[in-house]
């Protein structure tokens, strides 16, 4: 699932809620949107200088000792890298990028050989393989791989995690600012039901998958549907929603939303538990009908060099004691059990973060749509022209 | 022994050829590096780009179904099936953003660039022009979130016809919606843009011969027809480069329709980046796309070399 | 042209008409006097001059007059009406500028017609107007052609025609022939004249070319460091300048400095720090008692000879120091024997042997000198 978050919501909480930061923190992450790749060193130390100023985007990875990571923002961060390189001796080059699709366009315009380790979501682990994109993992060399949750160990976009190892999910949901909604909220419904008084106030995720997913979602259809009749009702649909909606956009409405402009967004739970955090009038759920839940995992791109350190990366990061860290750093669920055991109850019973199983029950993950992408396309480009 | 007439002027027109031999060698080694150029990084990638257009729903690491024009006829084809004409509706509105950023900054510039110019004290004359330009050295996203926190609901613009509406007894100035609009895109792009074309014509005023001025009102001619009859015709070239620039990078942008434009700011550029870096991947239409681009910019700017250049045309 | 109409401020001083009257006129730039408390009389009719080095302020006075410069103080008066505040496009004068200032966007015929047009003379009268004053300055099959296609004395001719076109009470001409080759300016100067005797209308131009201006010109005002040294008609300023400076700067001359020795109603007697004793004339009563004055002697009235002349003027002796040839003249610097040199302008007779060293007496008259204050 495209995690387009800003570098800003854990900034945030540390150093409080100043404009200056706010506004460095979501340019770096549109600059991630504009350059497709925002180059981002998160290790520290003049070794990891002096490689990242030497460091190309092609073939940097293949010097010894050197790790290059290509990854959602926020999905590592100075502490892992650090201890990485601890247990390791190898830096770690992070790349970032903000869609999958943004990084799948980036492989096939032969970008491949300089990564090592990428983190797709779900769908796309399935589209790579399809195109022939990942190699497929050799289990001999992972350890850990026991520790993840029986249901991640045969996903339907990968079975048996033949290709690709998950690191994290998280959900797709509304965060909303309860002080001035009125109401409960529970489902998408409330949007069409309250337009009047939501009339440019919302936002919704800049992603045609996700948002058309939460219509069809709503109107009792599957997020995945392939079939046009119901992909043109959930534009129809949308289109109604149209006045209400302020923008598209999948990150970056935090001060908005915070300033009393914005009354409710479509967000992703690690932003939005951020969120919550920040700000205890922010309230996140995750809608009756149905949303979507995400994967995302780590792969090993044909052609990527220095593999061994790839599978050293994949070995620390199914760490248990690494896993839990990142849950309580980052906000992304982990999908390892032992590390899950491990969280304090107070995260553990944080239900944004860890949804309880009936609300999950109803949640699908995106999965590819074949032919019926176009129509999607289509729809979304009318739906942003309108 | 005396060399006939004959084989002397022979033996110099060979002499004639091998300069006017050499002088071409010379030419063509001066154009060389300017026309490799031109050739690997504007010929060369716009033929890739055309080529791609050609061939209907191209997806990369596909082969494609052989090359038609189907990629243009969705686009402009009514009587296609796969017509739709939303793309004619996308292209439209950036052709109106590209529009309006340009004749607001040339309406905002002129003064601006005529002021520093012609009027404004000489020594501080510097100084202004690079206090003028001084935005360009921020990032243009940066500036897009300034505009943001001014036009948003609660933001300083409305704060101000708020305090105007209370300061000024009578007065009711309505405070509206201005981020997510039309007029938002337009305002961010003026400001992005605003700074080259005042760069443009401040350097083309700068050229202008003050004693053409002074001779016009020697003429008795009153200021309004100076600058309507001398001053404005002797810039025409600064004001063609100036719009010409504007227009095509505004037409490009993308940054600034993303963040200010809401939900119903469908760029041709967006759309662009969309069939290249989003779900489809149809590599197809965003070449079309990109070629009507192309073909849209170059018509613009032939107009305007035609139309600049009609006086020396007219006095051939 | 509509304008309120200031009181006539009529000069008592003389029945003349004035076109053109400066009075106390300073202009400064930043603190920096261009020129001071200037008056300036110019007639109708009349073809002044205003001859100066550069940066003497004759431009910035014309510019005041034309009304590119308002002026700090005092007032400019045109046709008897105060016109300090009046803009430039509101005044009946034209001016001819140093660099034609052509519009090279119009073609020969747009410039010409131009002042007419924003004037909104009717298509016809215009039409007419524009192709009289096309005949006045021979450029009729000119008209179609762009400024960029002219040469430098055609591109003068539009000029002047796209001035005389409005038919200005005074044609102002800055420089006019500044940028034309020699012979150009030869024929051009002959073509002002004539304009001026066919037009009558008032021409002041400017110009740093002395012989320009005596040429040209019925009065000359010569300036000097934004100050006017004098004003009189070319022959006066030639014959009779009332400083040191005009008399250097109008042809060439010699100027001996000394103290006066003796001076009755009829003569003086200077005596240079050298010891040269030299007799003036004292033709004009313009000098007052003196303690030192200037001597200024032309060098075509000094007389060049190998004998001793016979006359009871000023008579000295020394040798040629430099000698130079200019077909019907001789140029000679000869060194006197107390010290000084002296510029000689001789005939050039074929019998004389002049060459450097040659021993020589040089002498005039009382009479073809003056002496002026220091």
């Amino acid at each position: 699932m495209p995690r387009k978050r800003s570098l800003y919501s854990t900034q945030f909480r540390q150093f409080g809620p100043t404009r200056r930061r706010f506004l460095q923190g979501s340019a770096a992450a549109i600059a991630g949107v504009t350059l497709s790749n925002c180059r981002q060193n998160i290790a520290e130390g003049p070794a990891t200088d002096e490689t990242t100023d030497a460091a190309p985007t092609d073939g940097g990875g293949a010097e010894p000792g050197v790790l290059h990571v290509y990854t959602w923002a926020d999905y590592t961060n100075d502490a892992l890298v650090e201890a990485f390189k601890e247990q390791t001796g190898i830096d770690v080059i992070v790349d970032v990028y903000d869609s999958n699709e943004t990084m799948l366009a980036k492989m096939q315009a032969g970008g491949g050989d300089a990564y090592s380790i990428i983190y797709p979501s779900d769908y796309m682990v399935q589209q790579m393989i399809e195109l022939g994109l990942l190699t497929s993992i050799d289990k001999d060399r992972i350890e850990g791989l026991d520790n993840i949750f029986d249901k991640w160990q045969d996903p339907a976009y990968d079975p048996g995690n033949t290709f690709s190892i998950p690191y994290a999910w998280g959900t797709t949901g509304l965060l909303y600012n309860k002080e001035v909604v009125s109401g409960t909220p529970t489902d998408w419904e409330y949007l069409w039901e309250n337009q009047g008084d939501l009339s440019r106030r919302i936002t919704l995720l800049d992603d045609v998958r996700e948002t058309m997913g939460a219509v069809l979602s709503s109107l009792g259809y599957s997020y995945n549907s392939t079939d046009p009749a119901e992909i043109e009702a959930a534009f129809d649909r949308l289109i109604e929603l149209k006045p209400a909606i302020a923008s598209f956009m999948s990150f970056g409405f935090e001060d908005a939303l915070f300033g009393g402009d914005l009354n409710m967004v479509m967000a992703y739970s690690v932003d939005a538990i951020a969120a919550t955090l920040e700000d205890e009038r922010m309230e996140y759920f995750v809608p009756e009908s149905g949303s979507s839940v995400w994967t995302d995992t780590m792969i090993i791109p044909v052609g990527a060099p220095n593999v061994d350190a790839a599978y050293q990366w994949i070995n620390f990061n199914l760490d248990p004691a690494i896993s839990q860290m990142s849950t309580e750093m980052l906000f992304n669920a982990t999908p390892n059990k032992v590390a899950f055991d491990n969280l304090s109850d107070e995260l553990i019973s944080n239900t944004d973060l860890f949804p309880p199983q009936e609300v999950l029950d109803r949640c699908e993950g995106i999965a590819p749509v074949g032919e019926a992408t176009a129509l999607y396309d289509e729809f979304w480009t009318r739906v942003t022209s309108a | 022994m005396t060399a006939s007439p004959t084989s002397k002027r022979w033996r110099f027109s060979q002499l004639e050829l091998g300069q006017q031999f050499k002088r071409l060698l010379g030419a063509l080694t001066l154009l060389a590096p300017p026309g490799l150029w031109l050739i690997l990084f504007l010929v060369l990638p716009t033929l890739l780009i055309l080529d791609i257009s050609l061939v209907p729903g191209l997806r990369p690491g596909e082969s494609g179904d052989g090359y038609g024009l189907g990629n243009y006829s969705r686009v402009f084809n009514p009587f296609d099936a796969a017509f739709d004409s939303v793309y004619l509706q996308v292209i439209g509105r950036s052709l109106y953003y590209a529009t309006g950023t340009t004749l607001a900054c040339l309406l905002m510039g002129f003064p601006v660039a005529y002021w520093l110019a012609l009027m404004a004290p000489r020594r501080w004359r510097n100084f202004l022009v690079v206090a003028f330009i001084l935005p360009l050295w921020t990032s243009s996203l940066l500036r897009a979130y300034a505009w943001i926190s001014i036009l948003r609901p609660s933001g300083l613009l409305n704060s101000f016809i708020g305090w105007l509406s209370g300061g000024l007894p009578g007065v009711q100035l309505p405070e509206q919606a201005w981020l997510y609009t039309s007029a938002a895109v337009l305002i961010g792009l003026t400001y992005n843009f605003l700074p080259y074309m005042v760069l443009i014509l401040y350097a083309s005023l700068e050229k202008l011969d003050i004693s053409l001025l002074e001779a016009a009102a020697d003429l008795g001619a009153t200021p309004r027809q100076t600058f309507w009859q001398v001053t404005v015709p002797q810039t025409l070239p600064g004001i063609a480069a100036g719009c010409l620039l504007v227009f095509i990078t505004s037409m490009g942008d993308f940054v600034v329709p993303t963040l200010l434009g809401g939900a119903s700011s469908m760029t041709i550029s967006r759309l662009i980046y969309n069939q290249f870096l989003g779900i489809t991947r149809n590599w197809g239409l965003g070449s079309a796309l990109s070629m009507v681009m192309i073909l849209a910019v170059s018509l613009m700017i032939a107009l305007l070399l035609k139309y600049g250049d009609r006086d020396s045309v007219k006095e051939a | 042209m509509s304008q309120t109409v200031s009181p006539s401020i009529a000069s008592p001083q003389t029945q003349q008409v004035l076109d053109v009257e400066l009075r106390q006129v300073s202009k400064y730039f930043g603190g920096e006097a261009a020129i001071q408390d200037i008056d300036l009389k110019i007639r109708e009719g009349e073809f002044f001059s205003i001859l100066g080095p550069s940066g003497c302020g004759k431009t910035t006075t014309l510019r005041l007059i034309a009304g590119f410069e308002q002026p700090s103080a005092g007032m400019v008066l045109i046709q008897g009406r105060d016109m300090s505040r009046t803009p430039a496009h509101r005044r009946s004068v034209n001016t001819v500028f140093q660099s034609y200032a052509l519009f090279n966007h119009m073609t020969v015929k747009d410039n010409i017609a131009f002042g007419l047009r924003v004037k909104r003379m009717g298509r016809s009268q215009r039409e007419q107007r524009v192709a009289d004053a096309l005949q006045l300055v021979k450029m009729g099959s000119f008209a179609h052609r762009y400024p960029q296609q002219l040469s430098g004395g055609q591109k003068q001719r539009v000029a002047l025609a796209r001035a005389l076109v409005n038919r200005p009470a005074v044609m102002l001409l800055d420089e006019p022939l500044g940028a034309l080759d020699l012979k150009l300016r030869k024929q051009m100067q002959v073509e002002l004249t004539n304009l001026h005797q066919q037009l009558g209308i008032t021409f002041v131009m400017v110009t740093h070319d002395q012989e320009e201006a005596l040429s040209l010109s019925n009065r000359i005002a010569v300036m000097k460091d934004g100050d006017i040294e004098q004003i009189g008609t070319p022959s006066e300023i030639y014959d009779y300048p009332q400083t040191p400076f005009v008399a250097d700067f109008i042809g060439e001359t010699n100027l001996l400095q000394g103290e006066v020795e003796f001076a009755d109603s009829q003569m003086l007697r200077l005596l240079t720090p050298e010891g040269t004793t030299v007799l003036v004339n004292r033709s004009e009563a313009n000098l007052p008692d003196l303690k030192t004055a200037v001597v200024s002697v032309r060098p075509e009235n000094i007389r060049l000879s190998q004998e001793a002349p016979l006359n009871e003027g000023n008579c000295y002796s020394g040798y040629v120091k430099h000698i130079m040839y200019l077909g019907t003249h001789l140029h000679c610097v000869v060194q006197l024997q107390t010290g000084e040199r002296l510029t000689v302008m001789q005939p050039n007779r074929s019998e004389q042997s002049l060459t450097p060293e040659t021993p020589v007496y040089v002498s005039w008259l009382p009479s073809d000198c003056l002496a002026l204050a220091a």
